[in-house]
């Protein structure tokens, strides 16, 4: 309890930095966050080159719009959903020019199938399960999984109801049971 | 298990997402059999990456800082002094010492005046007398110009 009491004075610290505009401060933040950031969309994505784009553009969104966190709320959610949204955003302009490489007639590059991780990456979602889930069932089983978070918590990020998030989480848990064990059982391919 | 088939049916029947979801979350709180086909949270952390595996982020932070002009700085060390710090309290502190003992001697042979301490006349030496017949004689010390010798002549004082 003092250690999250201790946290939260931690953060609200670094955040008042950040509004000065002091780079310790924002530093200090990457330190705090950087890491979840990086594996929240490296979880989404499945690669770490696509993550670090998304990592960059987070923390730039963060700190040009710091102002307009919300005291009430937790940072590491606003955080969180700030990510998810780069990583949609990621996701659909690779989509987006996956179609156009498509109709131009180009060989596709191996990144536009999700891209080769570097040698001595942390091994991301295995690509086979990935694909079976949409991002934001990915999104909601990786909080809930990684960080503990419940279905409002995982709301705050996906900018949805508790009841739509439980269900996101109810469909990507059971897609990766079913997966996991090869079943072909009960609404698989919801 | 018989409306676990119907929910299942009902599921692939109902076309609007919205419903749907309403069906599986209502039946999913309620049928154990079901939740015991969800993944556990331990296999699913085993799924993904963690903060703790995506390792050091500071090339990371070289790129943002580059992007936003911030200075690549490092985290402020509040409490403890790095080396710099310590080596101008020990210069500052030798200082002291070397002006305070500077002080304390100046004073010292200022208040012993020049030549050191005096002692009183009857300490530092003692006055004798040529005497004649046992009073003090009228004396006169000669000695020529460029010659070691000396000369002492002593009468009797009038």
């Amino acid at each position: 309890m003092e250690g999250g009491n201790e946290r939260r004075m931690d953060e609200q610290e670094i955040i008042a930095g950040c509004l000065k505009g002091a780079p310790d401060s924002c530093r200090r933040m990457v330190d705090a966050f950087g890491g979840l950031v990086m594996a929240t969309a490296v979880n989404i994505l499945g690669n770490r080159q696509d993550a670090e784009d998304v990592w960059q553009e987070t923390f730039l969104q963060v700190f040009r719009n710091i102002e307009r966190y919300d005291p009430s709320r937790s940072f590491k959610t606003w955080l969180l959903a700030i990510a998810y949204r780069r990583s949609v955003d990621m996701i659909r302009k690779k989509r987006r020019f996956k179609a156009f490489a498509t109709r131009a007639v180009f060989e596709q590059a191996p990144a536009l199938n999700g891209g080769d991780p570097n040698p001595g990456d942390p091994e991301p979602l295995p690509s086979a399960l990935l694909g079976k889930l949409t991002a934001k069932e990915r999104t909601a089983l990786c909080l809930w999984a990684n960080e503990g978070y419940t279905a409002r918590d995982i709301s705050g990020v996906l900018e949805c109801s508790a009841s739509t998030a439980r269900v996101y989480l109810f469909n990507a848990r059971r897609k990766i049971k079913a997966l996991l064990e090869n079943d072909h059982g009960i609404l698989q391919n919801g | 298990m018989a409306s676990c088939r119907t929910v299942e049916f009902l599921y692939r029947a109902i076309p609007l997402r919205v419903f749907r979801d309403l069906l599986i979350r209502i039946h999913m709180e309620g049928c154990e059999r079901c939740r015991a086909r969800l993944v556990s949270p331990e296999v699913a952390r085993g799924l993904f990456v963690r903060a703790d595996d995506v390792g050091p982020v500071d090339e990371l932070w070289r790129r943002l800082s580059a992007e936003t002009g911030l200075p690549q700085a490092s985290p402020e060390k509040p409490a403890a002094w790095n080396g710099a710090a310590w080596r101008w309290a020990t210069a500052a502190a030798m200082a002291l010492v070397v002006a305070v003992t500077g002080f304390w001697l100046l004073d010292r042979i200022e208040k012993a005046g020049p030549g050191g301490p005096l002692a009183p006349a009857e300490e530092g030496f003692r006055l004798g007398y040529v005497k004649v017949g046992g009073a003090p004689a009228q004396t006169f010390v000669y000695q020529p110009l460029g010659s070691d010798t000396v000369f002492v002549w002593a009468h009797r004082a009038p």
